[in-house]
């Protein structure tokens, strides 16, 4: 009889501990709470150290970003990935250097050297990237570079570009001009030098 | 407002008796089948957020597209109602397709014709019957037919496990639960649900209320008993084992989709208002308030008697998150040698304080 009742005491009170453990933390929510709320709130990006200095060596390779106005459209990169992620089209200019406005075409990169081509299309599929940063050693204006590193002043460090479309993976880095104001602009050209 | 004043009011209630009865019915019915969908969906939409709680999580928090994305995911019960709505509704081709059909409204009826003698106030009460807690004891394990119909017809192993052992579960509780509201009964003398409720006005010991919760030392436990006996009847955890999800998968429910199983979740959040309601009744004085003589409006009434029944809703809901589920011979022992015997010692306890010192 006193166990009966003993295993009933012994039921109530630890029922009670119990919910006493679940009422602490339901009160408690907020200063123990571990869910991030992603979009909103974000984990720091970790220190890394790998033996490299940061600002000399580009550790993060986050992704590839490209300053169309600085390349001549060379196709160094697109022949030297070894994915064959990077699709570039050029079309010749008669006028070497010069801006043409209509296509918002610059002429003389930062590095000063004077364009030849214009770059109607540069791009880069991103899900088939492999992150081996070949593209950017023989670049002769640095302008194709992986966003991070010493690069982080010219581009943000961008390691959450998801898309809810497979086909927005693919960066279009070419001015969006139509096929017809590249054609006019070329020739135009063309048939003043005539 | 009860459905015999209904009758009365009607101007042909003499020549159409019968249509008069089926108006006054649809009048009552209507409204509180939408109150139990709007009461089911802030339900679940508790149930998600105090779970989360209890486990350090934050719950649904709005993120995402449409119906989700609103502040603090209020929407969220809503997106998962639609969703339900929308579901493919399969009927296994082994299945005892009437049967199976049926089930679902069978098992929510038993809850919801059990609404019609919850005193919600003084007034809001669809049928003061004189036998009204009788009726809700006896129309709530209505229930089991309909979970017994559910597993048999599924033709699946574990549906038909699962309906076994709600049966089992929901007839072995109803027995202490009855019990305990006999304690009540006989203090009271009387099964109306109003007449229990006026019972309990005024102070008992100079400053509580005269709930009968506090009536004496019999009752208190006698409330315990009946609120879990209560829980087990909803088979909420940690008495789901007819559903046990680890084991059976989903017990009774498995082959059910779409709004057939919405209708068995809207029937648990049913009965598990049932069971607050008339544990709130029975034992917290209902409407009454709880310092008597003051807020005792009809309004406040309904105040009263929701605030009571949610707090005993969320003591369920912090039983489902805290307990583990209970084996089966573990439920049954503690049924028939634990809360049985208690209640019957309940009742010769409370016969004796009610001639002793009553």
């Amino acid at each position: 009889m006193i166990k009966y009742f003993a295993t009933i005491w012994e039921t109530v009170t630890t029922l009670l501990t119990g919910m006493g453990v679940t009422w602490r933390h339901m009160v408690a929510i907020r200063r123990d709470n571990v869910t991030l709320q992603y979009p909103e709130e974000r984990w720091p990006r970790p220190e890394r150290d790998i033996g490299f200095d940061h600002d000399k060596y580009n550790v993060i390779r986050s992704r590839l970003h490209v300053d169309i106005d600085d390349c001549i459209g060379c196709l160094k990169c697109e022949r030297v990935c070894p994915v064959d992620c990077i699709k570039i089209d050029t079309v010749k200019v008669l006028n070497r250097g010069a801006d043409i406005p209509n296509i918002r075409h610059k002429g003389i990169t930062s590095f000063g050297t004077k364009k030849a081509l214009v770059v109607t299309r540069f791009d880069i599929d991103m899900t088939e990237c492999c992150y081996c940063n070949l593209c950017v050693y023989p670049c002769p204006e640095e302008c194709i570079y992986m966003t991070g590193g010493p690069n982080a002043e010219k581009h943000d460090i961008d390691y959450e570009f998801s898309e809810y479309d497979r086909n927005d993976l693919i960066y279009r880095f070419a001015k969006k001009v139509s096929d017809e104001d590249v054609t006019n602009a070329t020739t135009e050209t063309q048939e003043v030098t005539d | 407002m009860t459905v015999d004043q209904l009758i009365d009011w009607f101007p042909i209630s003499a020549t159409w008796p019968g249509l008069t009865f089926l108006l006054a019915v649809l009048i009552c019915a209507v409204p509180v089948f939408l109150f139990i969908a709007v009461y089911a969906l802030v339900v679940i939409y508790g149930e998600l957020k105090i779970s989360s709680f209890m486990q350090d999580k934050v719950g649904p928090m709005g993120q995402g597209v449409g119906l989700h994305a609103w502040r603090w995911g209020l929407l969220q019960p809503v997106a998962d109602a639609l969703k339900l709505i929308l579901k493919e509704d399969i009927i296994p081709a082994s299945a005892d397709k009437k049967l199976f059909i049926l089930a679902p409204f069978i098992v929510f009826i038993g809850a919801f014709i059990a609404f019609s003698a919850l005193p919600f106030s003084q007034t809001l009460i669809i049928a003061d019957m004189n036998i009204g807690v009788f009726y809700i004891l006896a129309v709530s394990s209505l229930g089991v037919i309909g979970l017994i119909m559910a597993g048999w017809s599924s033709n699946n192993k574990w549906s038909l496990y699962g309906a076994m052992r709600s049966a089992a579960q929901i007839i072995s509780y109803e027995i202490p639960a009855a019990l305990s509201i006999i304690a009540v009964i006989m203090l009271t003398s009387t099964m109306s649900m109003q007449g229990i409720i006026q019972y309990q006005s005024g102070f008992i010991w100079g400053f509580l209320p005269n709930w009968l919760i506090f009536n004496n030392p019999f009752m208190f436990v006698a409330f315990f008993i009946f609120f879990i006996s209560g829980v087990a009847e909803c088979n909420r955890t940690p008495f789901d084992i007819p559903e046990a999800e680890s084991e059976l998968v989903a017990g009774a429910f498995t082959e059910y989709s779409g709004m057939r199983y919405a209708f068995f979740f809207l029937s648990e959040y049913a009965n598990m208002f049932v069971v607050a309601g008339v544990a709130a009744t029975a034992f917290l004085g209902g409407w009454q308030s709880p310092i008597p003589g003051i807020f005792n409006s009809p309004a406040w009434g309904l105040w009263w008697f929701m605030s009571k029944t949610m707090f005993l809703i969320f003591v369920m809901i912090w039983f489902r998150w805290t307990f583990p589920r209970l084996r089966v011979d573990q439920l049954m022992s503690a049924c028939w040698k634990g809360f049985t015997p208690i209640a019957l010692v309940n009742i010769f306890g409370v016969g004796i304080w009610y001639l002793t010192l009553g």
